[in-house]
């Protein structure tokens, strides 16, 4: 066991097989994260005293200027023994359900379109977590934790269950895709991450996703329509997908009392001239120009989620700040 | 630095509203003193974490986290009107809270800074 100890806010915890920042979030510290695999670099901390080594050697997110001033990611970084660091703790990054590992059995899967699969697993021990946070998975035979998204809400947190997308020949989901079966057991760690639902926020709400951006605005969707709190609020849900095959998540929010009437849903696909897109009704376009012709200046009266690819949340995030929104009502992982 | 001088500074876009909203409170930050030419300080105060600047002897005050993330704006290089976080290499103008660097995309909040005699203070 080692302990870590942050002078500057008179602050010491204990480290147990763990890394620096997760085991400061599960003793209910604000450490700054994100990404929580080794790669966003927002969980910097510069080490004082003491030796770490990293989980995931090389980790992506260091850079040279972080090894002449002896920073480290706290995400990926072991104690070697006692360690005195400098972090900038915030109350942003503190977790209201302490993460926690454990494991998880595969109870279903089924495939949501042709490369995403809602995988359920059931916990060995409940965790609890909010709607839009995620998990870490580790697959069988694959080095490393991945992190994904759940889509159903965690009021129990009996269940985990996680609307995944393939990745071409990725380690990880080639194992949950391909060999995964029935049964069988990962290893989970989370909740984690700060793009969860706002039940205080007194506005209507706007979930915007591409890819497996699914998964984590199903779960902000499903509780925010079984909140009685939210129960005035208007939720708007735009997926946008490549071509016809990739459109989802109507589905889920058809089963949500309220659909059609406050919750509504809309599909778009940014690539009509695909053969895959014969016979496609629906709008076409990217979800952030779908979104600012549907709103337009009034965007800035939505509390606005959004998970998808990089270059999605880019172009979105771009469009809300064109459209004034301001950064307190823009909830989304920060993985880049 | 005697007398009164009133920089008005804040994102493209808000000024007309920042305009009207002039005789907010008045928070005393630091002394002029504490802030040497080109460089910056972290001040706490209630929940406010800003970063004070002294650009050739004229003080801006941005919120000190950075919009991308948690690096601390104060603990930046400073070049010119820019300050660059250490976190991600983003980089922000210091009069304006602009972004001139990825890949910060929100613009830094800026506040009204004014200083009387020898006393830095922000309006909020």
């Amino acid at each position: 066991m080692a302990k870590i100890s942050i002078p500057a806010a008179n602050i010491e915890y204990d480290c147990t097989d763990d890394t620096i920042m997760r085991a400061a979030t599960r003793a209910g510290l604000g450490f700054p994260y994100e990404c929580n695999v080794g790669e966003c670099g927002n969980c910097r901390f510069e080490l004082l005293e003491g030796e770490v080594t990293y989980l995931r050697p090389n980790p992506p997110g260091v850079t040279e200027r972080d090894a002449q001033r002896n920073r480290y990611l706290g995400c990926q970084a072991l104690p070697k023994g006692d360690c005195k660091i400098k972090a900038p703790l915030r109350d942003h990054y503190k977790s209201k359900h302490l993460p926690q590992k454990t494991q998880g059995e595969l109870i279903e899967a089924f495939d949501v379109t042709h490369d995403i699969r809602e995988f359920r697993f059931r916990l060995s021990q409940p965790v609890k977590f909010l709607a839009g946070q995620y998990g870490l998975i580790t697959a069988p035979g694959v080095e490393g934790a991945r992190a994904y998204s759940m889509c159903n809400t965690g009021e129990s947190g009996e269940q985990w269950h996680f609307q995944i997308r393939r990745v071409p020949n990725g380690a990880a989901t080639t194992s949950l895709f391909d060999h995964l079966k029935i049964g069988d057991v990962v290893g989970l760690d989370g909740a984690f991450g700060m793009a969860y639902l706002r039940e205080d926020a007194p506005r209507d709400i706007l979930l915007l996703a591409g890819g497996s951006g699914l998964s984590p605005m199903v779960s902000i969707a499903r509780a925010a329509a079984a909140n009685p709190a939210l129960a005035e609020r208007k939720i708007h849900f735009i997926y946008g997908g490549r071509t016809a095959r990739d459109v989802c998540g109507e589905s889920f929010l058809k089963e949500l009392p309220g659909f059609g009437e406050r919750i509504h849903y809309y599909g778009a696909i940014s690539m009509p001239d695909d053969p895959s897109s014969a016979g496609w009704s629906g709008r076409v376009g990217f979800v952030h120009d779908i979104a600012e012709q549907m709103f337009g200046e009034n965007i800035n009266q939505y509390e606005v989620y959004f998970a998808g690819p990089p270059l999605m949340s880019q172009s979105v995030m771009k469009m809300l700040i064109k459209g004034k929104v301001p950064a307190t009502q823009m909830h989304f992982d920060q993985f880049y | 630095m005697t007398g009164t001088s009133v920089y008005h500074r804040s994102a493209k876009g808000v000024n007309e509203e920042r305009r009207v909203t002039v005789s907010g409170q008045k928070i005393e930050l630091c002394k002029t003193a504490d802030v040497a030419e080109g460089t910056a300080i972290k001040v706490e105060k209630d929940d406010l974490i800003l970063a004070v600047f002294n650009l050739n002897g004229a003080f801006y005050v941005l919120d000190d986290t950075c919009s991308h993330g948690p690096g601390s704006l104060s603990e930046g290089p400073i070049c010119g009107d820019v300050v660059e976080c250490d976190f991600h290499n983003g980089a922000f103008n210091i009069k304006t809270g602009e972004v001139v660097e990825p890949p910060c995309m929100i613009p830094q909040k800026t506040y009204k800074v004014v200083v009387d005699s020898d006393t830095v203070f922000v309006e909020v």
